[in-house]
């Protein structure tokens, strides 16, 4: 498994800091445990070079890349193939970006070798919009066999949804991204509930600091562009495995492994927390009816760096909260044959110090329970000698529609009093 | 006030030869965020904007605007303005900036109806 964080900003972008030099970038990089950065400055590709020789000594994979504004204002990162390409599409933004810089107004933009030297300052006006729309942009950075991705649609000022309200239907991204405000659980569930998009998270970093604050980790055989193109189709057996802030609230982690049996075609999901203070011990349990997985599946899902060829998406999700649980002194087992469902148990010491939180369990119980009212989603959490239990069968037979506001406020209502009524426990 | 007057008034041409000219407008809204105007423009406003991508149309097909108002002399791109078209939403491109074409119709009766 490969951790990447394909979009980083350096000292040549006005809204960066000066310490974000290639040197320092690829040191905090590698301190951050990243395996690759694509380096993305505003318009521009000219510190992409240093980024990369300097991450060539240091064992960091650095992909070159720019974050294009488009003439409506939406913000399009293209990851290249390599610095030729890098060049190529450079110069045609260039021809498309009016204006000068004002370094008073928007911030020097340092152009700096691998050795944290000044080589100069580049005078293009970085923080405009070139006269490209947003589907030039994208046929641009096909152009030169680049990789097109909607950067931070999350966020409304320069996010494609918030610019011009939705995705252009046929505008032919190969990814989304999301920023570290958003977990790719939640951003799977409101962008792309459908699989309508790849969905990449990453830091947006413009000082050292904000690196790896959010990443995307993907199943591939090198960390490379052409690799990373196949994870994001899902061919070969490479995928992207999941992404967010690295240490995700369990809860995420739940509203996963749920969506994962949802999409191995589950009816029946049971989801159970239980908190066992006395014993130091907490357990989450998912169990669903979906199809299931044969061994070799088995040992793909569990351990990320085993691959076959197989070409079908499962698991996602699964090393990382492996790894959440290892962290805080408990497994992770998965237990499922073909045509018999899965299940899946991760034990924590309750009180460990690395103990991820549980988080927000009632927007994980929302988008299940809601999303999908037709499936039959048992959810159970015990504290102590308290317990709140929720079935989406009591709500069907009491007529209540899930997807309507009426039953989202009720079912709202009813995880709040459940989740509240916890905390009395003895 | 209708489409074809309030062009006019602020010395717009209508681009856009199948739409609903004599439509009468019941407000106005102004904002280049896409997503900003699907949340607070009203049904017969008129939307003052510099976008010009094909996702305009959608939004005021979905708002139920009056027209599309181009300020700054900007032209709807081709797809654009294939789909204004084939919706029937007029589109009117003015030279006047965002500020002298709003004044000119708010200073006619034209008003913001956006509930705070």
């Amino acid at each position: 498994m490969f951790m990447v964080d394909t979009h980083v900003h350096t000292c040549l972008s006005p809204c960066a800091e000066l310490d974000m030099h290639p040197a320092a970038l690829v040191d905090a990089a590698v301190r951050a445990g990243l395996d690759s950065v694509a380096v993305c400055d505003h318009n521009s590709a000219e510190n992409a070079g240093a980024v990369h020789r300097a991450g060539f000594s240091a064992g960091l994979s650095v992909i070159p890349g720019m974050e294009i504004t488009s003439s409506e204002e939406v913000h399009i990162l293209g990851l290249l193939p390599d610095l030729e390409a890098a060049m190529a599409l450079q110069s045609k933004v260039y021809k498309s970006l009016p204006g000068r810089n004002d370094e008073n107004t928007f911030g020097m933009q340092v152009i700096a070798n691998e050795f944290a030297e000044v080589l100069g300052f580049n005078e293009h006006l970085l923080a405009g919009a070139t006269t490209l729309n947003v589907d030039s942009v994208v046929a641009a950075i096909h152009g030169v066999d680049g990789i097109a991705v909607a950067s931070h649609v999350d966020r409304e000022g320069f996010g494609i949804i918030g610019q011009l309200g939705f995705i252009p239907p046929g505008l032919a991204l190969d990814a989304i991204e999301v920023s570290h405000r958003m977990p790719l659980p939640l951003a799977r569930a409101k962008f792309a509930p459908n699989g309508e998009y790849s969905i990449l998270c990453a830091s947006d970093a413009h000082e050292p600091k904000d690196i790896a604050r959010a990443a995307t980790f993907v199943l591939m055989e090198a960390a490379t562009l052409s690799e990373l193109r196949r994870a994001l189709a899902g061919e070969g057996g490479r995928a992207i495995l999941g992404g967010g802030r690295p240490m995700e609230d369990l809860a995420l982690h739940i509203l996963d492994i749920a969506q994962n049996s949802l999409e191995a075609g589950a009816t029946e999901i049971e989801i159970e927390i239980w908190e066992n203070l006395k014993e130091d011990r907490l357990t989450i349990k998912v169990r669903d009816n979906g199809r299931g997985m044969d061994a070799e599946m088995l040992a793909r899902v569990t351990d990320p760096f085993f691959t076959t060829r197989s070409t079908r998406k499962v698991g996602l999700g699964l090393p990382l909260m492996s790894a959440a649980s290892k962290a805080a002194g408990g497994a992770l087992t998965v237990d499922s044959k073909p045509g018999q469902g899965s299940t899946v148990v991760a034990t924590f010491r309750h009180g460990h110090i690395d103990r991820a939180p549980l988080g927000d369990i009632e927007t994980t119980l929302m988008i299940l329970l809601a999303g999908h009212p037709d499936k039959d989603i048992l959810f159970r959490h015990q504290l102590g000698n308290q317990l709140f239990e929720l079935n989406s069968r009591d709500f069907r037979a009491a007529d209540i529609d899930l997807a309507s506001p009426i039953g989202l406020a009720i079912l709202r209502e009813a995880i709040r009093k459940g989740e509240s009524g916890l905390r009395n426990y003895v | 006030m209708n489409i074809a007057e309030a062009a006019k008034k602020i010395d717009g041409t209508l681009v856009t030869a199948n739409a609903a000219a004599a439509r009468e407008i019941q407000g106005g809204y102004a904002s280049d965020l896409l997503s900003d105007v699907m949340g607070n423009s009203r049904e017969g406003d008129v939307w003052i904007t510099m976008q010009k991508h094909v996702n305009v149309v959608a939004v005021a097909q979905l708002n139920g605007l009056a027209a599309i108002i181009l300020v700054n002399g900007r032209k709807p791109e081709p797809d654009t303005l294939a789909k204004a078209e084939e919706m029937g939403i007029p589109i009117i491109s003015t030279p006047l900036q965002a500020f002298d074409a709003i004044g000119t119709l708010h200073s006619l009766g034209i008003r913001g109806r956006r509930q705070v």
